[in-house]
């Protein structure tokens, strides 16, 4: 049973640190970007994939039980709301910057 | 002369009244524009009488002087007062302070029985396995509801300064009443909508959760009223003032709030004068752990969500549109 | 204690605290950011990295009840970025349609 422990916890471990280099190349993202509507496609990648790899860790370190269905609701949740989250920082950003056209193009066709 | 017209030619030239009207000969206008004479200013006697009574009005409140300097005198000795007030409350303070046991001694009152009682007597009590629900709802359930009625009190002060009258917008255009709540936001944003339409139930499920287990797990009243309250605005944030408005006007926050804390004061003074510590209330423990358990607390924790879930909803609305 | 146990412990340890050094590079960009939007993205994703930490010590402190606040944490997240979004929005057609008002005027 010993090897199936180690197993366990190699795989979780995995999946942990999975998501934590996740946070860190959202990190980085975050700082090399220049504008907001780029630094924003990083800033998602931890809202869905980051969490959801953390969170299938600690699901593989506790086994399955009520708090590993919360923790799934948790991804669950986060992945309904992060793209809603975005939208509206991107149509905020949008609407109120007076100086966009100079950061990229936008289509003028429906407005 | 070295005119090219003859005499009379000339005085029926415009330069030649001109010449005139230059020389003062005469004025063209003496007799055809005219400035009518002002008539005298008159004034009837009782508006003359009204007009006197309102500068001596004026000047008897604006060089009051005896007043005046009772109310600078008045002014002086307050603020004399308040230093000394204060002084003294800082003295008998810091006087305390030296009466205040020495930090880190095992004999101190912070270690006394009370806490020692809390614990080990606490789920036999109250029946509740979460201590900080027995306590908060059981032992101390007075403060509780003190709590629930400053929450309420704040509500009513809040409404009181915030709220808009209805009676300055009934001249508003039925277009203007429906973009009034919120005439400058982006509206119906279809895709926070469709988000909106699964999560707001997910939330408001998850805080029923939560007030639910409030006896069983960390949690109860407040916090699951503060979910449920995030999940009303969260509806409210995607669809508008005019959805919410169907089922949550000030009438159901006022009969909800009126409810709900009746009945804590009615249910905790039963248990307060019938079963204080060792007397038989007659209302069942049941089994630590389960959800139909603990007595009076869950009840308590529905009536504690209930007015928290309803004051946080009526913040956000009264300082969004001054009024729901 | 044996190897496995250490292993947990250790990684349980180590994890938390990379996690809140990255929450504090969040802070900076927070408090960098040039427009506003920035910071509500930095804040966002100070957010999610609370949210791991805190369902980290649930498991690492055996309490499983801590995992709900990980669910309240993100409900306040989302419900804070769309509301501030919102009302950013509204404040700045206001005070657009108020200097256009002012120009119109003069």
């Amino acid at each position: 049973m010993a090897i199936l422990e180690w197993i366990r916890f190699l795989v979780g471990a995995a999946f942990l640190l999975g998501g934590l280099t996740v946070f860190g190349i959202e990190l980085f993202g975050v700082f090399h970007y220049k504008y907001v509507l780029n630094r924003m496609h990083a800033a998602a990648l931890g809202d869905t994939l980051g969490i959801a790899l953390c969170m299938l860790g600690l699901v593989i370190f506790s086994g399955f039980n009520f708090t590993s269905v919360k923790m799934i609701l948790v991804v669950v949740f986060l992945w309904f709301a992060s793209p809603v989250a975005s939208h509206m920082v991107a149509r905020f950003e949008v609407s109120t910057n007076e100086e966009i056209e100079k950061e990229c193009e936008i289509d003028k066709g429906e407005e | 002369m070295s005119r090219l017209l003859s005499e009379e030619e000339y005085r029926k030239t415009k330069a030649y009244r001109m010449k005139r009207w230059y020389h003062g000969d005469k004025d063209p206008y003496i007799s055809k524009v005219e400035m009518k004479p002002q008539k005298p200013f008159k004034e009837d006697v009782e508006l003359q009488r009204k007009r006197l009574h309102d500068e001596l009005i004026l000047n008897q409140r604006i060089y009051d002087v005896e007043h005046n300097n009772k109310i600078l005198a008045f002014r002086k000795f307050y603020r004399f007062i308040s230093v000394i007030f204060v002084a003294a409350l800082m003295a008998i303070l810091l006087y305390m302070v030296s009466y205040l046991p020495p930090t880190g001694d095992a004999t101190n009152p912070d270690n006394n029985e009370v806490a020692a009682k809390y614990i080990e007597d606490g789920m036999a009590d109250t029946g509740a396995v979460n201590i900080v629900t027995g306590m908060i709802l059981d032992y101390r359930a007075f403060d509780t509801l003190g709590e629930s009625n400053v929450l309420f009190i704040a509500t009513c002060a809040v409404l009181i300064l915030l709220r808009l009258d209805k009676n300055e917008k009934t001249d508003t255009t039925k277009e203007e009443e429906e973009e009034n709540d919120r005439l400058y936001e982006p509206k119906n944003d279809i895709i926070l909508q469709k988000v909106a339409f699964f999560l707001v139930p997910l939330i408001i499920i998850f805080g029923i959760y939560v007030i639910l287990n409030g006896h069983i797990s960390p949690g109860g009243g407040f916090s699951g009223g503060a979910i449920i309250g995030a999940g009303l605005i969260l509806y409210l944030n995607a669809f508008g003032f005019q959805k919410t408005e169907r089922f949550f006007t000030q009438k159901t926050y006022k009969w909800i709030c009126f409810v709900a804390l009746s009945f804590y004061c009615l249910a905790k003074t039963y248990s307060f004068y019938c079963g204080a510590h060792h007397l038989e209330t007659g209302i069942p423990l049941g089994t630590p752990g389960d959800i139909i358990s603990a007595g009076l607390i869950l009840p308590l924790n529905i009536c504690v969500g209930l007015v928290v879930a309803c004051t946080m909803y009526a913040f956000y609305a009264m300082f969004r549109k001054g009024g729901f | 204690m044996t190897l496995l146990e250490t292993g947990y412990q250790g990684l349980f340890t180590v994890v938390p605290i990379i996690l809140a050094f990255m929450v504090i590079l969040c802070l900076v960009r927070a408090i960098k950011g040039p427009r506003i939007a920035d910071r509500i993205v930095a804040v966002n994703m100070m957010g999610t990295m609370t949210m791991v930490i805190i369902a980290i010590l649930a498991i690492k402190m055996e309490e499983g009840y801590l995992v709900d606040i990980c669910i309240i944490y993100a409900m306040i997240s989302f419900l804070a970025v769309t509301l501030l979004a919102k009302v950013y929005m509204g404040v700045y057609a206001e005070k657009k349609k108020k200097e256009e008002k002012e120009n119109g005027h003069t």
